[in-house]
Parts: structure tokens; sequence; C-alpha cells
């Protein structure tokens, strides 16, 4: 018996359904076959058919359907022949799915699958209903029934690991090359490599300097004070020790023997120069490195912004608006808070750890291996804290943002609370939460409150230490008390930068993610781009053409098929259809905004995808159902399509939109502001305006996207009117829902379900009595209706 | 001064003792009202987390609702049944009994439990958005979308609560 290969990827796209039978099951199978009995189909699923967890298996080969449960699921074993199948069911359930087989005289449920399986399920009723067929060459074409209520989104897992990709990430996490992002962002500095090399060399020299302190303190007591106390303990009075200080040559590194005052002195300057070096160097290195992180961000956010403009609208349809603009400002943020500051936090605890390190080996190894024994326990109480802390404040930072959505959900809407007197509950619905901010803060401090004092106290165990072991060894003349108290002063340095880095996990982490997030911008290319060369279309007469064009926004999910129709110059075409009929799929492929999948667009006989595509849009006019009017004045809006228009021609534009009185009575006229702290506009107003806008334009395809939807009936009747003017001598498309709007079509196209289902005048049409006639007649009882 | 509209009249509910649910030969659930037999119908629950069992939308297989039934108690013992085991399969929901281990990747919580229906071991991929908790109830959703509920976690064994606490 001849098994299909085996495959373990149940994520590959598109290949066969994926087969797995291990030994046991083909054992049991392989008696029910006979013996030239091919396995066509074998899936394993995860629950059983009595609806517990478990292995089961799907099988089909030429001639039957098998469902084995080999682990003791009931029934254990189903057989079906093939030929007998009426019908595939798949249920799509609340935690589950079915697939369920009909007969003529039964009914089964073959499989049960978590919804872990779907994907792997995909494609199974469909070969399954092949085998049907081939067994029964008479079976009927639509074999498979889909039913259920819930369609989750799809929730997306990492393509090439299958690890799910959490909400707030939107990148893999596992798959993150922090080599590649690091190696990335290296050719983002390299124009400033100067400022690089020089920021790094005044990071060394800040670095070495600021260490020199406990060093020098070893000099001050090992080389003057000792020696001055062995004579000052030697003399037999205050007067004689003195004199003999006096006349003492102490050695001093460098300078030689001097006096012990004149060493204190040249020590106390050499204190005074380090300082003011250190300081002088800190703050040119702060600045230079936060210049270059500025620098690196201005270019990074300039070029996401301006590469989010090329990117065409699919992009923006696949994603939240809220998620691209963090790309902008949060994410390249937190990049530039790492190169400014964590890159540079990194680097000076490396170099601070491994300088501390070499002086107290080359001071007394012996008591340096000892010192560094508690640093592993720092850094894991460190990580462990760290992990904990952030989990804490993670917690905290949603209890405080619970707290605030209540806010901006209840006092917009404190009318509604008001009117039915709701007041007292809204209160005690702030107050359940407020008090679970509280209980958080109050643990996040008991927390804080025990990480502080302990890592003091474990920091203080290397000092403890020094004093016993470095203590033993200078009462042992091991160790002299300049060293000593020198271990002591790198001890306390030594520690920070340990934490640091332990936390600076944290931060990298942070940074990769939002690199990543970034760069996922910039490395998506634009779907719909300029041929090279495309030249640009000349002024239009407005000839359209639409040639057997077929579309799907998802693959797999057609919204169009198989379109025609052509469009004379001047004509103005209405577009009727129920809504998601591919109306205004046929606006965006006009556009251009999509490159349809087969067939063509041709505008005056150039195909849409050989011209320049600016070209093209700089011809094309659109008035919207929901107009966008920018923060700007009145006439910035008019003129947005057309900056270096006239203030002669924003008024002409606003006077052929009816906009031209509103705009008047403003306070400011055409210099009012609109958006959040100018005036407010009613949507009649703000649609005038964007019909000034079109018109300003003078558009050879006008596209009207139910642009008086929304308006009241006087409203409407004003805006018609300026839409006759705009209309006039200009190809245009028409969507509306209210039919009477399109009464001065020329022709109406009727869209059903993508495909092209009548097209003809409005009096041809109902002559027919078609879809558009049912339309009218539901349309014209509505309006009688709304008359009552 | 008309009469107040009577609110009720709206329900259509469906009088529990003239009702009464069959399985076909088909596997189907079949409704039988006054006499009237209708297959294949489909159950829907009205209130899913807060009343599984109460107002119980019947629909028939185009989804047209037939009735609602107030109270699945109501109905005679088959009937309850039959009912009760459609919903259990429509809405499969495991109740989480143990939990064995929770293991963390990328704040990504893999979850092994045990369940009434067996062990599993899932994903979560938004502790906030899902993994619902109302009270000592926790409702799971997983990576994938499949469902899980914890009626009460305060009474799971003591291991089982500290893992969860860990996560909510």
């Amino acid at each position: 018996m001849p098994l299909p290969r085996q495959t373990t990827n149940a994520r590959e796209k598109g290949s066969p359904t994926p087969t797995e039978l291990p030994p046991e099951v083909r054992a049991e199978v392989a008696p029910l076959l006979a013996p030239d009995e091919q396995v066509r189909l074998a899936v394993a699923t995860d629950m059983r058919p009595d609806g517990v967890y478990g292995a089961a298996y799907l099988v089909a080969t030429d001639r039957q359907l098998l469902s084995i449960s080999p682990d003791g699921g009931c029934p254990k074993l189903t057989c079906l022949d093939l030929p007998g199948i009426t019908s595939i069911e798949v249920q799509e359930l609340f935690g589950s799915n079915a697939l369920k087989v009909r007969t003529d005289a039964s009914g089964i449920t073959v499989a049960l699958f978590s919804k872990s399986l779907v994907d792997r399920f995909a494609r199974v009723p469909d070969e399954l209903a092949a085998l049907v067929r081939q067994a029964r060459p008479g079976a009927p074409a639509d074999l498979i029934r889909r039913s259920g209520r819930w369609h989750p989104a799809p929730l997306r897992r990492c393509e090439t690991c299958g690890q799910p990709i959490p909400h707030h990430l939107g990148v893999c996490p596992n798959c993150l090359d922090k080599g590649r992002l690091l190696r990335r962002f290296w050719g983002y500095s390299l124009p400033y490599w100067p400022l690089v090399v020089v920021s790094l060399l005044i990071l060394l020299a800040d670095t070495f300097i600021g260490l020199t302190p406990p060093l020098l303190m070893r000099t001050l007591i090992d080389n003057v004070f000792r020696p001055a106390e062995t004579i000052a303990q030697a003399a037999p009075s205050p007067a004689a020790a003195a004199t003999s200080i006096g006349e003492l040559r102490v050695h001093l590194p460098l300078l030689g023997p001097t006096s012990p005052a004149g060493a204190l002195l040249a020590l106390v300057l050499v204190l005074l120069a380090v300082h003011v070096s250190r300081n002088g160097l800190g703050a040119c290195r702060s600045y230079l490195l936060a210049r270059l992180g500025q620098l690196i961000t201005y270019d990074l956010r300039l070029q996401v912004y301006h590469h989010l403009h090329r990117l065409s609208l699919n992009f923006y349809n696949e994603r939240d608006t809220g998620r691209i603009m963090n790309s902008v400002t949060q994410d390249v943020g937190r990049l530039q808070d790492f190169l400014s500051d964590g890159l540079q936090e990194l680097v000076r605890d490396l170099l601070t750890i491994a300088i501390i390190v070499s002086i107290l080996f080359y001071l007394h190894a012996g008591l340096a291996a000892f010192v560094l024994v508690p640093t592993p326990l720092i850094v894991a109480v460190t990580l462990r804290f760290g992990h904990r802390l952030h989990m804490i404040y993670h917690r905290l930072w949603r209890r405080w943002a619970s707290l605030s959505s209540l806010l901006a959900d209840v006092i917009p809407g404190v009318r509604v609370v008001k009117a039915f007197a709701q007041e007292e509950r809204e209160v005690r619905r702030f107050d359940t939460r407020s008090l679970d901010l509280l209980q958080g803060e109050l643990k996040a401090a008991r927390v804080r409150s025990v990480f502080g004092p302990a890592m003091a106290f474990l920091t203080s165990l290397g000092t403890l230490i020094i004093w016993w072991v470095g203590g033993r060894k200078v009462l042992a003349a091991d160790l002299s008390l300049g060293s000593f108290v020198a271990f002591t002063g790198y001890m306390w340095q030594f520690y920070g930068p340990v934490e640091s880095l332990c936390r600076l996990n944290h931060r990298f982490q942070h940074a990769a993610t939002s690199a990543e997030r970034v760069f996922e911008v910039l490395d998506t290319t634009p779907d719909v781009v300029d041929r090279p060369h495309a030249p640009p279309v000349p002024r239009l007469t407005g000839r359209v053409e639409f040639r057997n064009v077929s579309f799907a926004y998802e693959p797999g999910k057609p919204v169009l098929h198989g379109v025609s129709f052509s469009v004379e110059p001047g004509e103005m075409i209405g577009l009727v259809g129920h809504s998601g009929a591919g109306k205004s799929t046929i606006i965006n492929i006009l556009c251009r905004f999509y490159d349809v999948a087969e067939g063509a667009v041709l505008i005056d006989g150039h195909d849409v995808r050989d011209v320049q595509l600016k070209s093209l849009r700089d011809q094309i006019g659109v008035v919207l159902q929901e107009p966008f009017l920018f923060n700007g004045s009145v006439a910035e809006n008019i003129a947005y399509g057309n900056p270096a228009a006239s203030l002669e021609e924003i008024v002409a534009a606003a006077k052929a939109a009816n906009a031209h009185e509103f705009i008047l009575n403003l306070p400011e006229g055409y210099d009012s502001e609109l958006g959040e702290r100018g005036v407010r506009l009613s949507g009649g107003e703000r649609q005038r305006v964007s019909i000034a806008r079109a018109i300003l334009r003078n558009p050879r395809l006008l596209i009207l996207d139910e642009a008086t939807a929304s308006m009241d009936t006087e409203t409407e009747a004003k805006i018609q009117e300026a839409l006759r003017r705009l209309v006039r001598g200009r190809t245009t498309f028409a969507i509306a829902h209210r039919l009477s709007t399109l009464k001065n079509a020329d022709r109406l196209l009727v869209i059903d379900k993508g495909r092209l289902a009548e097209i003809g005048t409005h009096d041809e049409l109902l002559a027919q009595d078609g879809i558009y006639a049912r339309l009218c007649r539901l349309q014209t009882e509505l309006s009688r209706i709304r008359a009552v | 001064m008309d009469a107040e509209y009577p609110l009720a009249a709206e329900l259509n509910l469906l009088e529990p003792r003239r009702v009464r649910f069959e399985r076909d030969p088909y596997d189907d659930l079949v409704l039988v009202t006054d006499g009237r037999r209708v297959a294949g119908v489909r159950l829907v629950r009205t209130f899913p987390q807060s009343a599984a069992g109460r107002m119980i939308s019947v629909r028939d297989a185009q989804g047209a609702e037939l009735g609602l039934i107030a109270d699945l108690a109501q109905l005679d013992r088959r009937s309850r049944e039959l009912a009760a085991a459609e919903l259990e399969r429509l809405y499969f929901v495991p109740r989480i009994e143990r939990v064995l281990g929770i293991e963390e990747r990328f704040h990504v919580p893999t979850w092994e439990v045990a369940t009434d229906r067996g062990r599993r071991r899932f994903e979560i991929r938004s502790g906030h958005r899902d993994v619902q908790v109302l009270g000592s109830r926790i409702l799971i959703r997983d990576a994938d979308g499949n469902r899980y509920e914890i009626p009460d976690y305060r009474r799971l064994d003591r291991r089982s609560q500290l893992l969860i606490d860990s996560q909510i």
C-alpha cells in the first residue's frame, strides 16, 4: 500500500494537505483497504470525535473515507463509501471546527479539530470533494457547504518559526536578528563617522580619567602619609615630628623626591585636574553622543515618513493608524534614546568594569579574586528583580490606562450619565479602578523598597570581604594601606556599572523590536509604482475603458470578476449596487490605488500602469462621503491640490461650490482656521469645501463617492447644485445609495457580487426590470414611508 | 392615552412545555413544536458568558430565529440533554482543572494545563486582551482563537493559583 510522502511542516501554504500517519495507524488502516486501494489524503487532528483532546485521523482513499481515533475515542472507527457522500459540511464553531459528511441516509461528523489546525484543514474539504467527484462522476459541483457564525480575525504567527506574534510587538521576537539590526544601524551612523570617532575617544578618555581618584588616594597614603606618620611616631615630641616631616623626601611617580607638603599639593592639583577634565569631557561626550543620536534619528524619521507616503493604500489597510504613527514617533524615539543614551552607557559600563578589574588584579591579584565573588549573585538578583519590577510596572501602567480610558469614556458622555442619573454608579466604577491602581502602586512600592536595600546589602558584601580578607593581608604586610583604601574605593564604583548592564538588556530588547518595526516599514515595497521611464499622460479627454478587469484585495477572495465597459469623454456614470458589491473597488482601480490582477484599465487609450502615476492623479478629482479637511485655513484647504492658486481662483471655486456665503459668515472669512483649534464646520459645509477643492483642481476625471449621503434635504439640494457645475464637461463616476442622487447620470452601471450586471440609462434599466428596477421600487416605497 | 407598548411581545419565547428537541438520522437537531418539525436547527447562546443556559435562540438552517428558550432547565429531560450536548459541541470551551506550568518566551506565555477534555498546551498572545478576569472566573483565548475557561480559579490547587496569579 503506497502511502503519500510524509510532510511535517503544516504551515506550508498552497502545498497539498500534509499527511501524517504514525505506523500503528497505518497498520490499523491497512486491513480495511482493498489490495489496489490507494490512500489519497491523511490528516491528523487534535480532537477525538467525542470532543476530548487526543489524536484522531481522517484518511481518504480513492474509494472510502475513514475516521480513526486510535487512543480510545468513540466511535473508534467510521468508514464511509466515497460515492455515497452527498455533501461535505465545514462547521466553524465557537471554540472548535467540525467536518460533517452526509449521505442519503445519515450524517456523520468525521473530524473535530481545534482552531490551531484551521490552516492544516483549509484545503481538506476541496480535496475530499475532488475525490468524491472522481469516485462518482455524476456528483454535483457544490458538494461543500459552510456554516458557522464565528470568523475570528486571522491571528498572526511568524511565518518562519510559528511563534505567535504578540499584539504589542507586531514583529516576531524569536526571529529578531539583533546582530543584523545593529549592523544596519552602523549603516546609518557611517555618514557621521568623524563624530563617532571623536565621541568614542572622548568617552574612552573620560572613563579612564574618572577611575583615577582611588589610585591617587593610594599614592597619597602609601607614598606621602605613611612615611610621614612613621617618622612622626618615631619623633619624641610633636614639634620634633613636624620638623622631621618637613625634612622628609617622599617619592612620587613621575615627580621624584619631593617634600610631603609639596607632594600633597601636587596630588591635590592632579585631583583638581582630574575633576575638571572629567566633567569637561563628560559635557562634551554627552553633547556629541546626543547630537549623533539625534542626527541619525532625524534621518531615519524623515526616511520613514517619506517612505510612508510612497507606500500604496494596501499597506494602510492592513495596519491600524496608531501603529503606523507609532513607528514614526515612538519607535524612532526609542531608537534615539538607545543610540544617544543606551549605547554610550553600554560602552562606558563595559570599559569601567574592564578597567576596574585590571586595576584590582594589578593591585593584588589574590584579593581581587575574592572581591569579585559576590558579582554573579548581584547579577542574578538584579536580573530577577528587574524582571519582577518590569512586570509590576507593566501591570501598573495597564491600570493607569484603564483609569484614563474610563475617564475618556465617561467625561464626554456626561450628558448621558446625568440624563440617566447614574452619577453615583460612575463614581463607584472609578473608585474600583482607582483602588486597583492604589493596590498596584503599593505593591510596586513594596518591591521597590525591598529591592534598594537588598542591592545595597549585596554591594556591601564586597566591602566586607575587603575588610576581612584585605585587612588580614594588611596586617600580614601583604597589602599596603593605600591599596586597601583604593580597593574599597573601586568596589563602590564597580557594582553600579554591573547593575546598569543587567538593566540594559531590557532596553536593548525594546530598541531591537522598535528597530525591527521601523525597518519593517522601510522594507515594505510599494505595490503600485511607476514603470521606469513611464511617460506623463497629456491632458486627458476622459475616455475610460475597463477591459475584462479582475481584482482581489486578498488572494483567493476576488472582488471583481471580468468587468468590462467603456465610458465616453464627459459622460456621467452612476455606480449602483449593494454594499460590498465592488463599486468602491472600481473607483480604487480607476485612481490606480491598486493594480489589477487581470485585464487592463485604459484612460484615453493609455494603460494606467504605463503612465506616470502623479500625472494621472493630477487629473483626477475626488469628493468623498466624509470629506477630510486638514488643520489650516479654509483657503489652504480649498487650494490643497493646487497650492499656487490665486485668491481669485479660490473665491471663484468656493462660489461654484456654493461655499462662498457660509465662508464669509465665519469671522475670519477665508482665513478661518479649521480643525482641532479652529472653527467646526457642519457636514454639508465641509462637503462644499471639498467640492471647491475638487473644482479648483479642474480635473478631467471626477469621482463622487457618496458625496451627498449624510445630508439633510436642503443641504443636499445646495450640494447637488454645486455638483452639477462641477461635473459639466468632465467624465464623472458617482457612487450613491440614494438613487435619486443619480438622476443626472447619463448611464448607470449596476454591480452585483463583483460582476457588471446591468448597464444603461435609467429608463432602459427600468424597462429591463432587473436588479436596478427592483432597487428603484424599494427606494420609492421607502421614500413614501418617509413622506408619511 | 394609549396603553404602553408591550415589550414582552417582542420576545417570541417558546413555550417550554410545547417544545421538544430530537435528533434525526443525519445527526441534526430537530425542533418539534405543535406537531411541526424543523430539522437542522441551530442554537445560539445570547449570553455566552454570563448566562450560558438561558435565553437560547433557536434558529432554522437559514439562520432565521424561530424563537427563544428562556431557560433550558424548563425543557423535558431528553430535550434538555440534547440541547445541552449541542451547545457543548457548538461552544467548545474546555474547563481548566489544573495549571501544570507556564513558561514564558518573549513575553508570550505558554500554558500547560489539564482540562476536562484532556491535556493541552497553548500560547497567549496578549495577557490583557486574551485573559479576561471576571472576579475569580477567568476566560482565556489562546493564540489560535481556542477558548478555555476557569470557572473559579480560587478553587484550584495552590500551585495552579500561584501560576495564574503571575499572569493576571
